[in-house]
C-alpha cells in the first residue's frame, strides 16, 4: 500500500461525495419548485425567506457543530454518505462503529475509512428498504403499528438501543465515558435541552476531558 | 381551492420521490462498490468487509422502525410522498415536523392540517423544510475536505490520540442517549436498563463459550429484549408510573 494509492482513493471519495451530495440536494429542491410550478401555487416570497432565515440561524451552526463531532468518528466517505441519507446518531453512526469493532478494525486507522463506508452504506440502503416497505404498506401497517399493547416499545426504542450501546461502550472505555456521562447527566437534570444541540456540547467535552487524561498519561 | 392532499398525495410527487429512492440507493451502492473495490485493492479480508456489512445490516433493522411510525404520523397532514423522501433524504422527524409546523405558522395557520390548511400553505411547508436543511449539503460540498484533511493530520501525528478523540467523541454521543432515561426514570429506565443488562449477558456468552455469531446479533436481540420489556413492565406498573 503506497501514500499515493491513498490519496488516489480519497480524493475520489471526495468528488463522488461533492456529486452525490450536489445531486442530493437539487433533487430535494426539485420537490417544492415542482409542486410550486405544476399547480402554480408561489407562497410569498418574503414570509418564506424570513422563515428560512430564522430556520437557518439554527440550523447552520447545527451543521458545523454535527459534522465537526461525525466526521472524524465516520471518516470522510461515510460522512458524505451519511449526512445525504440522515438518521445519524441513532442509525448510522452506531451502525459504523459496531462494524469497526466487529471487523476489528482501528478506528484511527485507513482501513477504518473503507470499514465505515461499507457499513453506512448497508445501513442506509436497509433502513431505505425499510422505508420503502412501509410507504408500499402503510394501510395494513398503520393499525398494527400504532395498537396501544405495542406503544411502550416503539415509545422506547431509543432508551432501548442505547442501553444496550451504552453497556457493551462503557464497559470498554469507562475513562472516556464518565465524563461525558456526568455532564449529560447533569444539564439534563437541570433543563430539557434538545438532544440535537446537546450531541456536539457532549462530543466537544468529552474530546476535551480524554485530552486532559491523554496528556496525563491516564487512558 | 382543491383540497390540498390531492396534491400532495398525486401521481406526480410519488413519481418524484420514487426516482429520489431510487437514485439514493444508488448512491449507497457507488459507495458501497467504490469502498469494497479499495478495501480488495488493499487486502483487507473479505471476511471482515462481510462483517461489518452483515452486522450493519442486522443493527439498522429495529431503529428504522421508528422512522415509519413518523411516516405514518406525517401521512395525513402532509401526505405520502413527502414525508418520505424527507425521512430518507437529510431527515429526522423531529426536524421534519418542527419545519412543517412553522412552514404553516408562516402562512398564518395555527399547526398542520388545521383549518385553513390549504395547497398555499403546504406548498409553504415544502418551500420551509426543504430550505432548511438545504445548509448541510452545501457546508459538505465546500467544507468536508478540508475539515477531513485536519482530522487526518492529527491521525498521521498521533494514532493513539486520534482512536481516543473518536472513542471520545462517540462516547459523547451515547452519553446523550444515555442521560435523560436516567434523569427521567420510569419505563425509560426500565428499557434503558434491561438493555443493558441483556447486552452484558450476550456479550458474556459470546466470549465465554465463543458463540462467534452472537457478536453480530447481541444488539439486536438486546434492542427487542427492552422494547418487550418496555411492554411487560408499562403493563405491570399500569396506573403506578
Amino acid at each position: 500500500m503506497n501514500d499515493h494509492g491513498l490519496k488516489a482513493f480519497d480524493d475520489k471519495i471526495h468528488l463522488t461525495g461533492r456529486l452525490t451530495m450536489s445531486i442530493g440536494a437539487l433533487m430535494l429542491l426539485a420537490i417544492p419548485v415542482i409542486i410550486s410550478l405544476r399547480w402554480n401555487i408561489f407562497p410569498p416570497f418574503g414570509k418564506i425567506a424570513s422563515g428560512v432565515l430564522s430556520l437557518s440561524l439554527i440550523m447552520v451552526p447545527m451543521a458545523f457543530a454535527e459534522i465537526f463531532t461525525y466526521a472524524p468518528i465516520l471518516g470522510s466517505g461515510a460522512t458524505y454518505l451519511g449526512f445525504l441519507t440522515g438518521n445519524l446518531s441513532n442509525l448510522k453512526v452506531p451502525a459504523a462503529v459496531m462494524a469497526l469493532e466487529i471487523s476489528d478494525t482501528d478506528p484511527a486507522s485507513e482501513d477504518a475509512e473503507i470499514i465505515s463506508i461499507i457499513s453506512v452504506a448497508t445501513s442506509a440502503i436497509v433502513s431505505a428498504v425499510i422505508i420503502f416497505l412501509g410507504v408500499l404498506l402503510i394501510v395494513p401497517l398503520s393499525p398494527v403499528l400504532s395498537r396501544p399493547e405495542l406503544k411502550p416499545a416503539f415509545d422506547n426504542v431509543l432508551p432501548a438501543l442505547f442501553g444496550a450501546l451504552g453497556a457493551y461502550w462503557i464497559m470498554r472505555n469507562w475513562k472516556l465515558a464518565i465524563t461525558p456521562l456526568v455532564i449529560t447527566i447533569l444539564v439534563f437534570l437541570a433543563a430539557d435541552v434538545p438532544t440535537s444541540a446537546m450531541i456536539p456540547l457532549s462530543a466537544l467535552l468529552s474530546v476535551i476531558a480524554a485530552r486532559i487524561l491523554y496528556k496525563k498519561g491516564l487512558l | 381551492m382543491e383540497n390540498y392532499l390531492n396534491v400532495a398525495n398525486s401521481g406526480l410527487l410519488f413519481l418524484i420521490a420514487a426516482v429520489i429512492f431510487v437514485l439514493i440507493v444508488c448512491q449507497s451502492i457507488i459507495f458501497f462498490v467504490t469502498a469494497w473495490k479499495e478495501g480488495q485493492r488493499r487486502g483487507i479480508e473479505k471476511a471482515r468487509m462481510l462483517k461489518a456489512v452483515k452486522s450493519s445490516a442486522v443493527l439498522s433493522i429495529v431503529p428504522s422502525i421508528p422512522i415509519v411510525i413518523s411516516l405514518i404520523a406525517m401521512a395525513p397532514v402532509l401526505g405520502i410522498p413527502f414525508p418520505w423522501i424527507r425521512l430518507s433524504v437529510l431527515g429526522s422527524a423531529s426536524y421534519e415536523l418542527m419545519a412543517a409546523g412553522m412552514g404553516a405558522e408562516i402562512m398564518g395557520i395555527s399547526g398542520l392540517g388545521g383549518d385553513g390548511y390549504t395547497a398555499e400553505v403546504f406548498s409553504s411547508s415544502t418551500w420551509i423544510m426543504t430550505l432548511g436543511t438545504i445548509s448541510a449539503p452545501i457546508i459538505l460540498v465546500f467544507f468536508l475536505k478540508r475539515i477531513s484533511s485536519g482530522f487526518k493530520k492529527v491521525q498521521a501525528k498521533d494514532s493513539t490520540w486520534m482512536h481516543a478523540l473518536i472513542m471520545a467523541a462517540y462516547m459523547g454521543l451515547i452519553s446523550v442517549f444515555i442521560g435523560p432515561p436516567i434523569t427521567r426514570g420510569g419505563i425509560e429506565l426500565i428499557t434503558l436498563l434491561s438493555g443493558a443488562v441483556i447486552m452484558l449477558i450476550s456479550t458474556f456468552i459470546e466470549r465465554k463459550f465463543k458463540v462467534a455469531w452472537l457478536k453480530e446479533f447481541a444488539l439486536s436481540f438486546s434492542m427487542i429484549g427492552a422494547m418487550a420489556a418496555a411492554i411487560l413492565f408499562s403493563n405491570i406498573f399500569k396506573g403506578v408510573l
